[in-house]
C-alpha cells in the first residue's frame, strides 16, 4: 500500500467508510447471531445445542472468524472515536441558545452513538465473559446434553439458566435497546457513507433501518424475555 | 414594533466576547434583519458607542456575506433564506433574539458578529477549480450538456459559501460546502479531468482547516440558505471512494 492511499483512508471519509464498512461486517454478524439464537423455540433443545456445536466444530474456522470479529470491532472504535474527537475539537464554543431540534434534525438516537457504543462495548464483554468464557457462572462449564450419541456442551440449560437471574435477563434487554438506538442510526448513516442515498431513498433507508433494528432488538430480547415468563424452561 | 437584543460583542479575535443587551424600537415588521440592525447602529454611533459589526454586501440573498445565527439558528428562522431575507415579521413584538456569529473552530470571530471565513477560501484555492487555458469567451453551446447534469450542477453550484452548514452542524463539519463544490464541478464535462484530484485535495484541505465530520444529522441542509441537498455529500463520498480506488 503506498502512502498516498494510507493518507486518504486516514482522512475524515477514509475513516467514515471504514466506521461504515465495519458496521456492516457487525450488522451482518448480529444478524446470523439472532437467527442462531432464534433455534432455542425449536420446541427442543437438541437444536440450539447442535448448531452450537456445529459452530465449534472446525476450530481453525472459528478462530480465524473471531479474530476477524475482533478486528473489526476494534477498527469500528479506532474510527469513531478519533472522528469524535475532532468533532468535539472543531466546535469548542456552542450557542449561548440553541436552535429548535426539530429545525435542525437532533434525534436522540444520533447524539448518543458514543454512549450507546460504549455501553455496548461494555455489554459485549460481558456477554463473551458469561457465555463464550463461562466466567460469570462456572457451572455452565459442566452442562453437557447427547445428541445423536455425541456428547456436547448443554447451550440451552446454560442460556435458561441464566436468564432465570432478572438481573442478568434487564442488562440483556436494556443493551439490546441500546443495540436499537445505536443501529436506528447507524444503519441508515452506512447508505450516506456509501454514497448510496439521495433524496427518493432517504425515507426507505430511515424507515428500513427502523425496522431492522426493531427486528433485531425483539428477537435478542424475545429469549431473556421467554426464560423470565417461564415460556422457555429446562 | 420592538425587539430586545443580546448581541455577541467581541473587540478583536483575541479579546473575550460577552452579550450586550440592547433595545431595538421604532422597528416595522417589513424591515429585514439587517435593517434593523442598522437602525441599531445609527442610534449606537449618534450615541458615541461602537456599532455592532456585522457583514453584508447585497442584501439580496446571493453573496452569503450575512452570516450570523439567531436564537442558535444560522440565517435566523426561516428556511431557505440569508439573514438580510429575513424580515421582522418573522418575529413576534417584543421577542428577545439572541444574536451570536458563527461558531466553528476553524471559523473564528474576528469581530462581534464577523467570522473569518477564510478556511472556504483556502478550500476552493486547493482544487475547487477547472483548469481550462484562457482566451476568448467558448461559445455557450460548445460543449452540449444534458438537462438532468446541467440541472444537478446547478444544484450544486447554487452554494454560496455563507458557511452556515459549518455553523448549523454539531461538529462544525464543512461537509456539505466541499460537497456542494466537488459535485458542481464533478458533474460538468469539463471537471472530469481533475475529477479525482479535485476530490482529494479538497477533502485534505477541509481536514487540515480543523472542520469535523459529518455524523449524518444533515442540520446543514436544514439551514443552508441555497437549500442544498446532503445528496451532495453522499455524491462526495461516492467521489472520494473511486480515488481511492484509483490509487491502488
Amino acid at each position: 500500500m503506498n502512502k498516498e492511499i494510507l493518507r486518504m483512508v486516514q482522512s475524515s471519509i477514509g475513516r467514515k467508510w471504514i466506521v461504515a464498512v465495519t458496521g456492516v461486517l457487525m450488522i451482518g454478524f448480529v444478524v446470523v447471531h439472532m437467527t442462531g439464537n432464534l433455534q432455542m423455540f425449536a420446541g427442543t433443545p437438541d437444536k440450539i445445542n447442535g448448531y452450537a456445536h456445529f459452530l465449534k466444530s472446525y476450530p481453525l474456522v472459528l478462530w480465524s472468524f473471531r479474530l476477524g470479529l475482533l478486528a473489526t470491532a476494534a477498527l469500528h472504535i479506532w474510527g469513531t472515536i478519533s472522528l469524535a474527537r475532532e468533532n468535539r475539537m472543531a466546535k469548542p464554543v456552542g450557542y449561548a441558545v440553541a436552535g429548535r431540534k426539530s429545525r435542525l434534525q437532533v434525534t436522540l438516537t444520533s447524539v448518543t452513538m458514543v454512549i450507546s457504543g460504549s455501553i455496548l462495548l461494555g455489554f459485549i464483554i460481558f456477554h463473551l465473559l458469561h457465555f463464550t468464557a463461562q466466567m460469570v457462572d462456572r457451572s455452565y462449564a459442566s452442562m453437557e446434553a447427547v445428541v445423536g450419541g455425541v456428547t456436547m456442551p448443554d447451550v440451552y440449560r446454560m442460556v435458561v439458566t441464566g436468564f432465570s437471574k432478572p438481573w442478568i435477563s434487564i442488562f440483556y434487554v436494556v443493551a439490546m435497546a441500546l443495540l436499537f438506538s445505536h443501529l436506528r442510526h447507524g444503519a441508515a448513516s452506512v447508505w450516506q457513507t456509501f454514497g448510496l442515498r439521495d433524496r427518493n431513498s432517504a425515507q426507505l433507508i430511515e424507515m428500513g433501518s427502523w425496522i431492522l433494528a426493531a427486528v433485531l432488538f425483539f428477537g435478542f430480547s424475545s429469549i431473556p424475555l421467554a426464560v423470565l415468563f417461564g415460556v422457555l424452561k429446562l | 414594533m420592538k425587539l430586545h437584543l443580546r448581541v455577541w460583542r467581541q473587540a478583536s479575535r483575541q479579546s473575550e466576547g460577552s452579550f450586550v443587551t440592547y433595545e431595538a424600537d421604532g422597528l416595522t415588521p417589513n424591515m429585514s434583519f439587517l435593517e434593523m440592525l442598522d437602525v441599531v447602529n445609527d442610534r449606537l454611533t449618534k450615541e458615541g458607542q461602537e456599532p455592532i459589526a456585522f457583514e453584508h454586501d447585497c442584501r439580496e440573498g446571493i453573496c452569503g456575506s450575512c452570516a450570523m445565527a439567531i436564537n442558535g439558528e444560522p440565517h435566523g428562522p426561516n428556511a431557505g433564506a440569508t439573514t438580510c431575507q429575513v424580515y421582522l415579521r418573522s418575529f413576534r413584538d417584543g421577542q428577545t433574539l439572541t444574536v451570536e456569529p458563527w461558531r466553528a473552530k476553524a471559523f473564528p470571530v474576528i469581530k462581534d458578529l464577523v467570522a473569518d471565513r477564510s478556511a472556504f477560501d483556502r478550500i476552493i484555492q486547493s482544487g475547487g477549480f477547472v483548469s481550462v487555458g484562457t482566451g476568448q469567451a467558448p461559445d455557450a453551446n460548445a460543449i452540449p450538456i444534458g438537462k438532468g447534469i446541467a440541472e444537478k450542477a446547478f444544484d450544486a453550484a447554487h452554494c454560496i459559501g455563507c458557511g452556515a452548514c459549518v455553523a448549523a452542524c454539531r461538529n462544525s463539519s464543512a461537509m456539505l460546502f466541499v460537497a456542494a463544490k466537488v459535485s458542481h464541478l464533478g458533474l460538468l464535462p469539463q471537471g472530469q479531468t481533475e475529477r479525482k484530484q479535485r476530490v482529494q485535495k479538497m477533502v485534505a484541505a477541509m481536514d487540515a482547516e480543523g472542520f469535523g465530520n459529518c455524523s449524518n444529522q444533515y442540520a446543514c441542509e436544514a439551514v443552508c440558505p441555497k437549500q442544498i441537498s446532503v445528496e451532495m455529500i453522499a455524491r462526495m463520498n461516492r467521489d472520494y471512494a473511486s480515488a481511492v480506488v484509483d490509487q491502488i
